[in-house]
Parts: structure tokens; sequence; C-alpha cells
């Protein structure tokens, strides 16, 4: 059923047709809508689901950790400050091996103040573990709510989907969805190995020596990187059933070009507006978006970009000294190929500020002039000089 | 303790996350515990506030299951006059209520009223008693204290015969309280399934008159329950005046239909229930109705809805203010003089003294000066038998008096008190003589703790504004005289019913059960039991019980 919806409700129809037992969240703009149209779904009973209100999104968390831990497929969302607060506890889901999904909203983090996007959140919580994925359209977040679950649930690893603040989440779009029905075609119940009962009460998560830790540390990392071939899998298997597909990262017209741009989220569509344009005159530019940041698709990324003149990179995110942080995710990731491929840092669009087609020409004039970056990281569109501001 | 170690060759045969190897039941943790929480169902407040003892969060529970006749035989264990206290009682039990301060009490004496009345439109009759004992008792008043008393002892299978002075059964209710509060035809219903029990009745019998102290030794034992039957006076010059009459006297005129000429402007003294009764009552003959009180209204004994009802008729309540003159012409009175008071220093009931304001007179010119400042009791005549103190007949809670075969209660004991405990005492004091006739020792029951604001939870209460009762008309016209309060539909009452929310008493939700880390509470046929072996003294289920049903002690205790 086609349905003109925001890309948060996208999240809660997602949430919807994956048949969630438990979802726990707590409200924060620009993630309200997601939370406000399931706790509807469960208190109609279009959703069969618990719906657990809580204080803050430490508990919100917390509370999804405890139902995903007795074997329930459980789901929250957050943003910001929000996903900040969760810190803690996003840590011990993937300690714990608990397959949680959770939508969060690109916001920027203060202080100060600010409700608009960027990426500085999500990509904070680079360490978690969390698995990552960046959507561009509303169709791609209902979707991914599936594909989250599937990989989640295969590799035992919690996932994180992440979508623009007001760019996406507040923006209507045309989406297929489906119910739980049909959802159970791709996403069958999920089955624990190990969960809480009473009837049968272990313990979990308990104090462990240096002699067994470490090795539980190198399991979620290969599980991580077993994420990767598990989500190409996911991909298929979901093209298969309902005719769509995203792959974990994604090229557009990367054809012969010498030059790609890389993007994630949103940008992604006003980039494929300028490479197009580029390519009308003749230029030989392509784009590689970014859907997976966790586990980072290395093997992908080097065969996209590993015989490329350059790649320029846009981040609307800040590693405050050193750039963006998918630039330092494909610097790193490129290193060891021994190509010393030119790799320019763009900054742009931070707290929500329009990343509009010219700011992209502009990148791409700066990278077209040059042979090699002459800075680390380039902020673009600064003001200086000309500031007009109101004091009112 | 599990002494299962094992050690791991390889990270695959490793789970994916620190697990058990075993079973955690061998680990005790309840020795952890420096607390305890127990199953402690309790007395909700609304029940420890009735003097009557009826169980009222019982009954609502069985009204919510629409099972109306087994609530109403609830009360009536504890008093056979639902229908009338529903309408007359000061409900003290709505002043216990957790929701007063939450939203608004629950409106119990609607819901006591809406199954007494269901109980007489279905025509429900009492169980009769399968004993039978010989016993004759005696009951001296037929008013509430009274016909409870005979109640009580009936359904116990004692004979019983009451004597009444006057016409009709029903003391103040029938001569006191008027139609406009109390229908006759509900008082006449609860009357008649009471004396349904089989007790003999002589009602225009006076004892100490028509018959004598002496005629009531063939009795096993008799029940003094006279009530107050004398007005006081005001101790006036001219009181005799033509158009000066007792409030009680005008009000037994009223509910026995003689007629009564109060003429057009009426002054009623006093600030109880009995000056309301009476002012509202002369509203209705069409005069202009001014009530003297001679302290405030924060100060006046009457029932506060009472009050509040009276002012919304139409009458003006002149506070600080006393008669101190009846100024007469040919023998009719004329015109009230009347002194202006302030509150002085407590007095020892409490409430501030009400002293004159020295050179404040005013006048009332009235037709009629009806005086209810109080009733006095008139037991001398039981002076041979029993003890008196001012008047009053001196005994204990459960009607014990200085005579091992004579028990009294209600206003001739307590003083101007109220119908619940008229009600109250006849019951108790049936209690005491039914056990004294059997040789038995009394004891009356202990109570069980009564749940504490503090118990519950109220977080779990939905907030639902209490039900209005709709009233009659208006005070003119041809049903002037018809109750006021007309009652709830069942419809109203169900929605009121929601609003109880059971207090100290485990209605089996299940919470402390859901909430308790430890999955140490256990339930078995609605009881919830706590294994301490496990129970580590987080005492989470005692916060969320939303009732209050756990309690709490010290470890060790």
């Amino acid at each position: 059923m086609k349905i003109v919806i925001e890309g948060n409700h996208a999240l809660s129809y997602g949430a919807k047709a994956a048949n969630v037992d438990v979802v726990s969240a707590y409200p924060i703009t620009p993630q309200t809508q997601v939370v406000e149209k399931l706790s509807e779904m469960c208190a109609s009973g279009e959703l069969d689901a618990k719906f657990i209100k809580v204080e803050s999104e430490h508990s919100a968390m917390a509370a999804v950790v405890g139902a995903s831990a007795a074997g329930a497929r459980a789901f929250t969302a957050t943003s910001s400050q929000g996903l900040l607060l969760m810190h803690e506890i996003l840590h011990w889901a993937v300690g714990a091996r608990l397959p949680i999904v959770l939508g969060n909203i690109n916001r920027a983090v203060g202080p100060p103040w600010s409700i608009w996007t960027d990426q500085n959140d999500s990509l904070s919580q680079r360490d978690t573990g969390l698995l990552q994925y960046y959507c561009e359209s509303n169709q791609e977040v209902f979707d991914t709510v599936l594909l989250a679950f599937k990989v989640s649930e295969t590799v035992m690893l919690p996932t994180m989907i992440v979508l623009d603040a007001f760019f996406l989440s507040h923006t209507s779009e045309i989406v297929e969805v489906f119910g739980p029905e049909e959802g159970a075609k791709f996403l069958p119940p999920f089955k624990p190995v190990d969960y809480l009962t009473p009837d049968n009460p272990m313990a979990f998560g308990n104090l462990t020596s240096p002699d067994s830790y470490y090795e539980l540390r190198y399991k979620i990392n290969k599980d991580t990187l077993r994420a990767l071939d598990v989500a190409k899998e996911a991909d298929e298997e979901f093209e298969k059933i309902y005719g769509r597909s995203y792959g974990i990262i994604e090229e557009y017209r990367t054809e012969g070009a010498d030059t790609i741009l890389v993007t994630s989220g949103t940008v992604t569509s006003t980039a494929r507006a300028v490479v197009d344009a580029w390519r009308d005159k003749g230029r030989k530019l392509g784009l590689l978006k970014m859907r997976l940041f966790r586990p980072f698709p290395i093997e992908d990324v080097r065969r996209v970009l590993g015989n490329r003149k350059k790649v320029v990179v846009i981040d609307r995110n800040i590693g405050f000294s050193i750039g963006g942080i998918w630039a330092q995710e494909v610097k790193a990731a490129l290193w060891n190929m021994r190509k010393q491929i030119p790799i320019f840092g763009f900054i742009a669009g931070i707290g929500g500020r329009d990343i509009t087609p010219d700011v992209i020409n502009e990148i791409l004039d700066i990278a077209d002039r040059l042979e090699y970056p002459e800075e680390e990281v380039y902020w673009i569109g600064v003001k200086d000089g000309q500031i007009s501001y109101s004091r009112r | 303790m599990s002494d299962q170690k094992k050690t791991f060759r390889d990270e695959k045969e490793m789970p994916l996350s620190a697990v058990s190897a075993t079973d955690m039941r061998w680990n005790k943790t309840g020795s952890w515990r420096n607390v305890k929480p127990y199953y402690d169902p309790k007395t909700s407040p609304c029940i420890a506030g009735c003097p009557a003892g009826e169980n009222i969060q019982g009954y609502i529970e069985l009204a919510k299951g629409e099972r109306y006749e087994e609530a109403v035989r609830l009360i009536w264990q504890n008093n056979p006059f639902p229908a009338v206290c529903g309408r007359v009682c000061y409900h003290p039990c709505m002043d216990n209520c957790m929701r007063k301060e939450f939203d608004g009490s629950v409106f119990i004496p609607a819901i006591e009223r809406f199954l007494g009345d269901y109980a007489i439109e279905q025509k429900l009759k009492e169980e009769l008693p399968k004993e039978r004992f010989d016993d004759k008792i005696a009951i001296v008043g037929g008013g509430p204290a009274g016909l409870s008393c005979a109640y009580f002892l009936a359904k116990r299978g004692y004979p019983v015969t009451i004597f009444e002075a006057k016409g009709n059964l029903g003391g103040v209710l029938r001569y006191g309280i008027p139609e406009y509060r109390l229908p006759k035809d509900v008082l006449d219903a609860e009357i008649e399934r009471i004396v349904d029990l089989g007790i003999d009745v002589k009602t225009n019998t006076f004892v100490g008159k028509d018959i004598t102290m002496e005629d009531l030794a063939e009795y096993s034992a008799y029940f003094i329950g006279v009530g107050l039957q004398r007005s006081r006076r005001l101790g006036l010059e001219n009181e005799e005046a033509n158009g000066v009459m007792a409030g009680l006297e005008f009000l037994e005129a009223m509910n026995s239909g003689k007629p009564v000429e109060i003429g057009k402007r009426v002054v009623v003294v006093g600030g109880g229930n009995t000056a309301m009764d009476v002012a509202r009552s002369a509203l209705r003959m069409g005069a202009e109705v001014t009530v003297l009180y001679r302290r405030t209204r924060a100060e006046m004994p009457a029932i506060e809805d009472e009050v509040e009802e009276a002012i919304e008729e139409g009458v003006t309540i002149r506070f600080l203010a006393t008669p101190v003159g009846i100024i007469t012409s040919n023998g009719n009175l004329k015109e009230i003089k009347c002194q202006e008071m302030q509150l002085g220093e407590p007095d020892e009931s409490g409430r501030r003294r009400p002293i004159p304001k020295e050179g404040a007179y005013f006048a009332l010119k009235t037709d009629s000066l009806l005086v209810a400042a109080g009733e006095m009791p008139d037991a001398e005549c039981f002076q041979s038998v029993v003890s008196l103190n001012y008047g009053l007949i001196v005994a204990d809670e459960y009607g014990r008096t200085s005579h091992e075969k004579v028990f009294a209660g209600g206003d001739i004991v307590s003083g101007a008190a109220t119908v619940v405990n008229a009600v109250a005492r006849g019951r108790g004091a049936a209690e005491l003589i039914a056990t004294e006739i059997q040789g038995g020792i009394f004891n009356p029951k202990t109570e069980k703790k009564v749940v504490a604001i503090a118990d519950v939870n109220t977080a779990y209460f939905l907030h639902k504004r209490r039900a209005t009762m709709p009233r009659s008309e208006g005070t003119h016209g041809n049903n002037r005289f018809a109750e006021v309060n007309l009652g709830l539909t069942c419809e109203e009452v169900q929605e009121e019913l929601k609003r109880c929310y059971s207090c100290g008493v485990c209605d089996g939700c299940d919470n402390c059960w859901v909430f308790c880390p430890d999955v140490a509470i256990q339930r078995e046929e609605g009881v919830y039991t706590i294994d301490y072996d496990f129970c580590k003294g987080c005492l989470i289920c005692v916060q969320e019980c939303p009732r209050g049903c756990l309690s709490v002690e010290s470890e060790g205790k």
C-alpha cells in the first residue's frame, strides 16, 4: 500500500512491519512523531506490542535492553542529546549481544541549542559497536527497519538507523508500506538462544576475568565484520521479495569517473543532481553513497575509490582538528592500498545549514582546481566579513 | 554454591556474552536483605471512617460486577438503613477517601443510596434467622438506635418488642428529617423490612407513662434508645408568645401533616442540622427565612452540604447574631431584638466562644421565631434503674449501663450526634446483649491495620471527575416538598464505582509479581507470597503496589 508519510512515520511503520514486541522511548524533537505513531499503534491494538513509557532516554534504552534480554524484538528511537544520554547502555547492548534496533534522527548537539540536522550525535557513537545505516529517503527508512532487524538478529548486535532531522524526519514522501504479515516473509519471529526467563534463571553479563573478556570482544569484532556479508545477503533477499534494493553502499555514475564525490544521508540526493550536471558538461564525476557506517565496508570502498584520481568527501559533522569523520574513515580505508589518492575533506551543513547545489559546486571547483588538497579540512561557507545578522 | 568452572580452549566454544553455566537458583540472594516486605492487605480508609463499619470497599467491588443484591446484603450486615443513610448521613467515609486530595472523594453515599433503593425496588427481604432463642428483649424507642438494636437481635433469632411513644416507628428519621431530604416511602420501606423479621411493635406506648419500668422486668434485657426529645429554650421573656415555636415541634407538625401557621417572615435560631431542616421547610411554606447563628460558618455543626443547599435555596444566614429579646403585642410575636456577637477564646469544644459586641443591637420584624438551638434529654424516668449524667444515660460504646440487664445507645447516651452513630450503637449493644444472654465473653472484633495515603501509589490513579447528583427544581410550586437530591442512574453509579481504588485491598493486579526483579513473588489462589530465599529487600513491590497491600519490617525482627 502506498501512503504519503514523513520520515519519522516511516520508522514507525517499519517497526510495525517488523512486528516488534516492545517499544520504549522518550520523546525529543525531532524524533517525537516516531514514538507518537507507535504509541497510537500500541494503544489501538494495530500493533501487538508493549509500549513502555520512561522518564529518560537512558531508561528507554535500558528498557529495550531488558526486553531484548528476555527474548523480545525491541525498538526505540531518539535524537541528539537523547542518544548521548543512552551512550552507556549502547555499549551494554553491544556487549550483551542484543539485537535491538534504534532509530536516530540526526540533530546537532548543544550548546548552543539546535534542533537542526548534523551527524555528530550518531557518528560520535562510532566505537560503541552499534551497526549504523544512513538513509536518503523515507522508503529507504521503512525498508531499513526490516533489514536492520534481519542483520541484527543474525549477528546478534544492535543497529542504529540514521536519518536527517527535518530533511527526512518531517518531510512527506510516498512510501510503499506493509504490515507484519507481509514483513514476516522476510523477517521471521526472533528466536534467541539464551534469554532471561524465570523458568530457567541464568546470570547474564556477570564479572568476567581477563581469561575470557578478551575473546568475547574478539567475537564482537568478528561478528561485526560478518555483518558486511549478512547485510549484503539480506539486501538481496529483500529485493527478491519486495523488489527494492539499496546495497551497503551505492555507486552513482561512477563508470569511467576520475573524481568520486562521497556523501551520506540526504545530501546524496542533491549531489546526484550536481553529478548529472557535471556529467552533462562532459566531466568525469561519479558519486559514492555511504549507507553502512558500521561495519565500515572497507573492501567495497577500496573497489570503488581505489583507482580514481581524486576523492571528495562531504561531511556534515566535525572531528575537531582532524576533520570530517567520513573523510577520516575513507582515508583509513585507502591507506594500506599504498596508492596516494588525494582525498579532499569538506565540512558543510553543520547545525542544519543548507547544502545546496551551489555549495557542492563550490566544493567540486576547489577539488578540481588543485592536484592535492592544500588543507586537511575545508570549511565551506564560513562567513568572512560579510556578516549581516540582526540584533533584534 | 556451584563449583563448576569452565575453561575455554577456543573462542568458538564460548557463548556470545557472559552467561552462567547453570541455573542460578543455588545462589540464595535473600541473604543480602536488611528490610523485609510482606503481603499485608489492610482495611480501606473509608471503612475505618464509617462509624457503622460498613464494608464500603467490599460492596463497591460487588456493585462493580453488578452484583447489587449481594452488595446491599453486605451493607445490611452493618447497617439496615442504606437508603436512609445514603440520603442523610454526613458521610465521614468520604473525608477518609484517598481520592479526596486527588480529584475528589468517591461519591460513596450516592452509591449506598442506589443500593438501598435497589433493595426497595426489588422488594428484597431479610433472610430469617436459622436459630431461635426464647430470651425476650425489649427496645425502648423506635428511632435509628432502637431499630438498629432490634434488627440485629432479631436477625440473631431473639424475640424483640419495640415500645414507641409516637404513632409510628422511625424517631428522628420520621419526625425530625423533612420529606424533601428523606421521603417517607423510603423510610417506611426500610422499617418494614426490619419489622418483617418478626419484631413486635407497640406504638403510642410511652415507657414511664403508658407502661412502667417494672413492666419491662419480664424481659431478659432491654435497650434504651429514646433520643433527645426536648428542645432547648432561649430563656427569654415572652418565649410563650404566639409565633414562637420549638424547631422540633415545627418539624414534627410538618412531618405529621398537621396544619401549622408561620406567616411570611420567619426567623430560625441555631446552626445545626435541625436549624437547616427548619429553615428549608419554612422556605417551602413560602416564608422569607433568616437564620441567626451566634458563631461563623466554620463553627456550624450542620453538615456542610445542608448549609450549602439552604443558602442556594435562598435561606439568609446571619452569622455572629443571637436573639436577646422577644417583643410582642397582645401576646403575639412582633419583633426580635438581636445582639451582634464576636468570637473570643476557644471553649471546651475547641470552637471559639461567641461573646457579645458591646452596644451592637439590631431588630428583626418577624411573624415566627423557630428555635432550633439544640435538643435536650428527657430520661428522668430511667433514673431508678440506670445512672444519669447531665440528663444523659451513662453507657459505654457497646451500651453497657450501670444495670446488668439494661443497655442504652444513640443520642440519649452520646448527646446530639448522628443517625449513623445511633445505628452503630444499636448494633454494638445487640452484639453485647446476645453475648451476655448466652453467657459468653464479649470480645469485640479487633480491626485490621488501616491503609495510609503514604502506602498507596496514586501514580496509578487515573483522574476521573466525580458524579454530580441532579437536584429537583426548587422550593416553590407543587413539588416543593419533593425530594431535592434525585439520586444517580445505574450508568452514573457504574461510572462512579470505577473511581474506587480499593485502597488497602489486594485485587490481584500482579504488579508486585511483574516488578520483582528477583522473581521472588509467587501467586497462588489470589494470595501473594514472597520467597525470602531470593527477595533482596529492594521494596520495589511495596512501591509499585497501587493499593498499599505490602508492608515492610526490619530484617531480624
